[in-house]
Parts: structure tokens; C-alpha cells; sequence
């Protein structure tokens, strides 16, 4: 706690005569532009514009740009379509299709997972409601379009295919005390995975299985996300 | 520091009842002691309620800080539809005080208007009067305000829905009707009407204001704004206390951190939970890293709106510093959603404390050279001198807070008054200026800044290297993502917080901060649904821009720029 400062007694109010003069204080003023323009002439990488777009501006980890549906090691999406992304959305931009997956570890997978980049507000709600550690997102903030449909990402445009590098990096991931990045090496993909055709293998002993005859993971079917828009739209 | 608020919260509800139990409305009033200390009260009492709580010197409420209407229609036991929620301040006393003004069923909602006794009353009304249609007898200019001339309902009654669209073409605009009459006086110069804006650069953002000019001087004025309304009280109605965060970023989105704390701050004390000290004074410290980009970005665009270019690149330097640490921090530059209700989205990263101080270290710099080129500079002095002049008395009537009250000279400050987080402990100066011009605001805007760089050094200072930035109490507060992959619990609560949503006590508490700009309030209701029933901001740059059109008339247009740029109105928040 402190009191109170009365800046306008401070600072009175009449003006020296070289300052009423003007020309003196014009010159003071070159003094000062100069002096900045001098600095940035000699050190122009400190430069606080950048001359983009050949140059970047380097963004933390921590960016929350484009996002990235992360995958297992065998390439099907991490993501179990269980809602919370696009129950946590503030601006209701994420649309899910859930389809049965044929691995029984897996139970769910998407068979559609939009994002309206145009209603994304970027927050990073999703990321922390991912319960699946499927959805992050990205440095890359360069998102053009020519046209409303093109906003409109889809599976294939948000997979992060393994090995492949992640346009500017990786940006805002969940939040791990340890290092602050990774996640602990067991999280990310499930312990067991058992081999394809088992719930073929469980129906033919006769066990009550549901199932969805339908393309893999990857494959998502545009078709499918247009009549769940329409549906809902409806 | 909760108990003693508690005990002097019943102390003053108790004098007022005393007060009014001597008075002859004692029978008409009706004191609670909620948060606040509140009055109920009718209509039919209300212009004589006010009088007497202007006016008595035991209450001397003297500013008007906000109006806030409630539909009642979803909400359980009670005994009208439709409340009129004032929230107003005694300067001297510091105190604040909320007056319900309860609208009978049966007849239109209405109550007359106070604009007599708070001219800051005015605006509000209007708002009220859009979004509510409540009547307003004896209002001098009850128009819609937020919400455009070809708009058809009230979009904050609760029977309203959201999904609805009126558009607004060019023939609904509707002038003021002083404007379309232009007028002659003989021996003098003829007058002409003008607009300046919508879209015009010296606006900063989208606002019309229409003046009628005797020569070169403005004779009337009047300003129409809502052009950048997209109703986020009705948005935080129909979303989850969380989702409400990134909307506030977009309320004053040149110090967004400022408007987060505010609202969570808000959400926590309904709750009654803690934030540990290391998460409160990241808050601190960034909301105060915000108040001077905002002053930055406040007299930047100012000085370049009467021609001062250079000046504007010197003030967005410390800025651009300012939107790296941010967005290090969290991830955003304007849009940070980096607070959360009971702490923060994430912890700050490992060289948080040598980037503040190296930002301590350079802002002064940037600082100085606009001190040696504008504080005393003859041309800045002719300009900002004497013009959009405010006197206290009409600061005080027009419901200024913040900078521009403090211009006037009252030493009014929010973090002073009532200290939050830990404004008491640190060292720091309230500073004010006597003359209420243009020049006064900066040389205020420009101290504050200093004085925030003192608060963030000494707030470094106690710093602690580690620890927690948010409650552990996991109803609120997510787990940490470790847990949540490898603990049954954990998972539960995650998916319970995410699916369902905070759940708030049944209340209403209004809660208030020193933003950028003013008194930032939030005055939220809860249900115990998962989202607000009813949010209302108090947004500080309201009253001055209801006020604008008053204070420039007798000047010139560019001084009516000038003036305009240093109340420091933002769009977003203005219009919400």
C-alpha cells in the first residue's frame, strides 16, 4: 500500500521558452528517431517486424494453431469418439460420427470428425478435454480458404500420418507436471491390441456383437458427415 | 481477508437499515444482506429510493454503475417475472450496493427513469429497454441501443430464441430526429449535419456518430453504436461456466487477461473456493503486463489520431514483448483463455521470471522516449490541453471509472479501494490528475503504466519457484492429464467436469476488478445449472461512450477525435 500520486502538479503546465520555440525541441525529437533508426540499421535481426512471409515468427510450443488427430503406432487414429471434444467446444465447431471399430480394444472410432475452422475460436478446450490424448494442435496458423466448404476439416486433413513432420511443430498439448510435454510412454496407446477380424471371430461362436459393416478408420466417408450435418441442421 | 468482508458487509447493510428505518420509506424498501448489501424496492418508490440514496449523507451513492435486467421466467419461488437489477457506489464510503427494483406481473415491465438522478442512467436504460423491453417513462431518447431499428423481440428474455435473424437494410437506419431538420439562424454560420463513421479509421472499430456543426464547432452530437453486438450475455446463458472464458477475451480484447480474471474471479467466490498464491500472482502479473498494453495501445492510436506516428511504434514494441510472454505462457497473443475457474489452464513456463524481467528492463525505455517526445512537446500541449474537458462532478454523474475518473481527480482505483489478490501488500501509487483534459488522461495513463511495472517487480519478488497455479479441488478444476489417463477417480471427475460442468451454488454475486479502462463488475447469477443463468458484465468504456456525445459538444471535429481516442472505448466491450 502506498498513497496517491498527482501527476498534473507534477508535470506543470507552462513551457520553457526553447520549448515554445519549437526548433529546439524539433531537433531533440530528430535526436530520438534517429537514435532508433541508427539502432535498427545496425541490428536489424532485433527488428521487432518481420519480413513475412520468408520469415516466421517463432511460436512456443505451446501455440494453439491448426489442429492434428494424433494416431497409434500402427496408424488408426488415438481418437475413441466419446463427445468430449465436442461437448467441451465453446463454439460447437466439432461434428463426430461414431463407427464400431473392427479391433475390440478399440470399441469406437470416428467415422467423421470435422472442424469448422471458421467457427474455431482456438481456445484449446478440446486438447484439454481429450480424455484419448487424440487431439492436439499445431503452430501452423495459415489457413486460407476460397470457400465456406473448404473450412470444413475433415479426417484428412487433420491426421497427423506417423513420421511425417507436423507443419511449424507442435503447439498446445495436454499439460504433464513431468516434462511439461510428452506424456508418460504407456498413455498413448493402449496396452493390448488384439488382431483384426476378432469380433468375426466372436460372432461366428455365436456372441451377440454389434457391428457396423464399414470402410477402416481411415477411410472416412464424406457422404456420412453431410447427411449427419443435414440431420442436425434439420 | 473473507472475514473481515463479511463482518463490514453486514455493518453497512445494518446502517442502511437503520437510515431508512428513520426515513419515510421505510415501509417501502426492503434491506437484505446478500454479497452485497441489497435493497428491494417497487417502482412505484423507485425515483424516491434513489433520490434518498443519492442524497442522504449516511449513503452518498453517488455513481451509477450498472443496470442489469433479469427474466425471472425460469427460475424457481420467485415472485415476479421481470427485476431491475442497479448496482451503484459510494465514492466516499467505497462501498457498493445493489438495489432490486421488482416489475409486477400483469401490466407491461416498466419503471421510471433516473436519468435525473444519475445521468449515467441513461444508456443503460436504453440497453434495457433493447434487450429486455422494459419502459422507461420520462426517458429522454428511448431507443433501441445494441440492437439494430428493424430488430423484432427482446433477445434477453428468456422466451426469446436465439436462433432468429432481422436484417437490417439501408432505408430501416433511423436518424435522430433533431438531425434531419437542419437549422438556419440568421447572422451566423450555417449549420450542417454530418456523420463521422461507421467505418471511419478515427472511430477505432465501428461506431456512427452524428453531428450537427455551427461552423467549425459541434452544436449536437449524437452516437449510435451496436454494430459489433453479438449478445454475449444471451451466449453465456447457453454455455457452461467455461465456455464462458474465451468470450470474455473478446469483451475489452486489448488487455483480454484483465476480463478473464474478472469473470473467474467472479464464478470462485460463488463457489467459495481458493486459488493457490503462485496462480494468483501469474494473474497479477499478467493482468498488470495487459493494463499497460492497453495503455500502450490507448495513446499510441490516440497520438496517432491528432498525427503522432512514431510514437505508436515505440508504444507497440513493449507490446509485441508483452504478446510473446503471453503467448509463452498460454498460447494465444489477443485471445489468451488462459485463466480457468479455480486457477489457470496451465503452469507458466520455465523462464517466466527472466522474461518478465527482461521486459522490465526494456518497456522503460520505450516509455521515456514517448515521455521525451510528447509530454512536453508545444504541439501535443495545444491539442490535448483544454480539450474534451470533464469536470469531476461530471465524471462522477456520468459513471466514469478508471483512468478518466481518476483524470478528474478522484483517486478512485479499484486495487485500492477494495484490494484484491495482493494489491495491499505491494507498494504502488494511485495516480490522478485535477484537470479531466485529454493532456490529463495521458499524463495518468502513462504513470499507471510505471506504477504496474513497480507492482510486476515487486509481485517477481515474492515469486515462489514452485508450487501449484490451481485449487486441487477436482469438482472445478480439471486433473492433470497423467492422472486422468491412469486413475480411475481422476477420469471420472475429468469426464463429469467436461460432460456436465461446473455446478455453481444457487446465488447472484457481483464481483469487481480494476480493468484496463474502469471498474470491470461481473454481476452473475446461478440456477446450479451447468452455466450462467445470467451474466452481465458492468463494461467501463459504456458511461464514457453514453457520455461522449456530451462532453464534445462546443469543440471542434478533431478535437472530438482526439477525445474519442483517449476515453479509450473499445468495441468489443462496448457493445459485447
Amino acid at each position: 500500500m502506498s498513497g496517491v500520486v498527482d501527476v498534473g502538479v507534477r508535470d506543470t503546465r507552462n513551457l520553457t521558452f526553447s520549448e515554445r520555440l519549437y526548433l529546439p525541441e524539433i531537433v531533440k525529437g530528430m535526436a530520438v528517431t534517429i537514435r532508433h533508426l541508427l539502432r535498427n540499421l545496425v541490428r536489424m535481426r532485433n527488428l521487432p517486424t518481420i519480413l513475412y512471409p520468408e520469415r516466421k515468427r517463432d511460436y512456443s510450443g505451446r501455440f494453439r494453431g491448426k489442429h492434428i488427430l494424433t494416431t497409434r503406432d500402427d496408424g488408426t487414429l488415438k481418437c475413441v469418439a466419446c463427445y468430449m471434444c465436442a461437448e467441451a467446444c465453446p463454439a460447437e465447431c466439432i461434428t463426430i460420427v461414431a463407427g464400431e471399430h473392427p479391433k475390440l480394444a478399440y470399441e469406437k472410432y470416428p467415422l467423421v470428425f470435422e472442424i469448422d475452422m471458421l467457427r474455431c475460436v482456438f481456445c484449446g478446450f478440446c486438447v484439454d478435454a481429450c480424455p484419448k490424448d487424440a487431439i492436439w494442435m499445431t503452430r501452423d496458423y495459415e489457413m486460407a480458404f476460397f470457400n465456406r466448404e473448404e473450412a470444413v476439416f475433415g479426417i484428412d486433413k487433420l491426421i497427423a500420418k506417423p513420421g511425417l513432420p507436423v507443419k511449424d511443430g507442435l503447439g498446445y498439448r495436454p499439460y504433464y507436471p513431468g516434462d511439461g510435454t510428452r506424456p508418460p510412454g504407456d498413455a498413448s496407446s493402449s496396452p493390448v491390441i488384439p488382431g483384426d477380424g476378432e469380433r468375426a471371430k466372436l460372432r461366428e461362436k455365436g456372441l451377440d456383437i454389434h457391428h457396423t459393416e464399414g470402410p477402416g478408420p481411415l477411410n472416412a466417408p464424406s457422404p456420412a458427415a453431410k447427411a449427419e450435418r443435414e440431420r442436425r441442421a434439420s | 481477508m473473507s472475514s473481515v468482508e463479511t463482518v463490514s458487509l453486514s455493518k453497512s447493510a445494518q446502517r442502511l437499515r437503520d437510515r431508512f428505518s428513520g426515513s419515510p420509506l421505510s415501509e417501502r424498501v426492503e434491506v437484505f444482506d446478500l454479497d452485497l448489501p441489497t435493497i428491494e424496492t417497487s417502482p412505484a418508490d423507485w425515483i424516491a429510493v434513489a433520490r434518498f440514496l443519492r442524497d442522504d449523507p449516511e449513503c452518498g451513492f453517488d455513481l451509477f454503475l450498472d443496470l442489469a435486467g433479469v427474466d425471472n421466467l425460469k427460475r424457481r419461488g420467485r415472485a415476479a417475472r421481470f427485476e431491475a437489477v442497479f448496482h451503484l457506489l459510494s465514492l466516499s464510503r467505497g462501498e457498493h450496493l445493489r438495489v432490486k427494483v421488482i416489475l409486477p406481473d400483469g401490466t407491461p415491465p416498466g419503471l421510471p427513469t433516473v436519468c435525473e438522478v444519475w445521468p449515467a442512467a441513461n444508456w443503460f436504460e436504453r440497453e434495457a429497454f433493447d434487450l429486455f423491453g422494459f419502459d422507461f417513462p420520462g426517458h429522454p431518447n428511448l431507443r433501441r441501443l445494441l440492437c439494430h431499428d428493424a430488430f423484432v423481440g427482446n433477445p434477453l428474455r428468456k422466451d426469446y430464441a436465439p436462433g432468429q435473424r432481422w436484417f437490417f437494410a439501408e432505408e430501416d437506419l433511423r436518424m435522430p430526429d433533431w438531425a434531419a431538420n437542419s437549422e438556419e439562424r440568421a447572422g451566423h454560420f450555417e449549420t450542417q449535419t454530418i456523420s463521422i463513421g461507421p467505418s471511419h479509421p478515427a472511430t477505432h472499430g465501428i461506431i456512427h456518430l452524428i453531428a450537427r456543426l455551427d461552423g467549425e464547432k459541434i452544436a449536437r452530437a449524437e452516437t449510435q453504436i451496436g454494430y459489433m453486438h453479438r449478445c454475449f450475455e444471451k451466449m453465456a446463458e447457453t454455455h457452461t461456466w467455461n465456455q464462458v472464458i474465451p468470450f470474455c477475451d473478446r469483451l475489452n480484447y486489448v488487455s483480454a487477461m484483465i476480463n478473464g480474471v474478472g469473470y473467474v474471479r467472479t464464478v470462485e467466490k460463488m463457489l467459495g473456493i481458493e486459488v493457490p498464491d503462485r496462480g494468483r500472482l501469474v494473474r497479477t502479473i499478467l493482468s498488470e503486463f495487459s493494463r499497460i498494453m492497453d495503455h500502450c495501445v490507448n495513446i499510441g492510436a490516440n497520438l496517432v489520431d491528432i498525427g503522432g506516428l512514431t510514437n505508436f511504434w515505440y508504444l507497440y514494441q513493449p507490446r509485441e514483448g508483452i504478446y510473446g510472454l503471453l503467448e509463452a505462457c498460454c498460447g494465444a497473443r489477443l485471445t489468451v483463455s488462459y485463466v480457468r475457474v479455480g486457477g489457470l489452464a496451465i503452469d507458466v513456463p520455465e523462464d517466466f521470471v527472466p522474461r518478465c524481467r527482461a521486459l522490465l528492463e526494456s518497456i522503460p525505455k520505450f516509455l521515456d522516449d514517448v515521455d521525451r517526445l510528447v509530454t512536453r512537446n508545444r504541439i501535443v500541449r495545444n491539442r490535448f490541453a483544454g480539450t474534451g474537458t470533464v469536470t469531476r462532478d461530471q465524471a462522477v454523474a456520468w459513471g466514469f471509472t478508471g483512468p478518466v475518473l481518476r483524470s478528474t481527480g478522484v483517486p478512485y482505483d479499484v486495487r485500492r479501494a477494495r484490494p484484491y489478490d495482493f494489491y495491499d501488500r505491494f507498494d504502488w501509487d494511485v495516480a490522478i490528475a485535477t484537470d479531466g483534459d485529454n493532456y490529463a488522461r495521458y499524463l495518468v495513463r502513462m504513470e499507471e503504466m510505471r506504477q504496474s511495472l513497480k507492482i510486476i517487480r515487486q509481485a517477481l519478488d515474492v515469486f515462489p519457484a514452485s508450487g501449484p497455479v490451481s485449487s486441487d479441488d477436482w469438482h472445478v478444476v480439471l486433473p492433470p492429464k497423467d492422472a486422468v489417463y491412469h486413475d480411475m477417480e481422476s477420469l471420472i471427475f475429468h469426464f463429469k467436469l467436461i460432460m456436465e460442468g461446473i455446478r455453481v451454488p444457487s446465488g447472484e454475486r457481483y464481483e469487481w476488478i480494476e480493468g484496463a479502462n474502469g471498474e470491470l463488475g461481473f454481476y452473475a447469477i446461478s440456477e446450479a445449472g451447468p452455466g450462467p443463468y445470467r451474466l452481465k458484465p458492468r463494461p467501463p468504456c459504456f458511461p464514457m461512450m453514453a457520455a461522449y456525445e456530451k462532453i464534445i459538444v462546443g469543440g471542434s471535429i478533431s478535437d472530438a477525435v482526439a477525445t474519442l481516442g483517449s476515453l479509450n472505448i473499445i468495441a468489443g466491450e462496448l457493445e459485447r
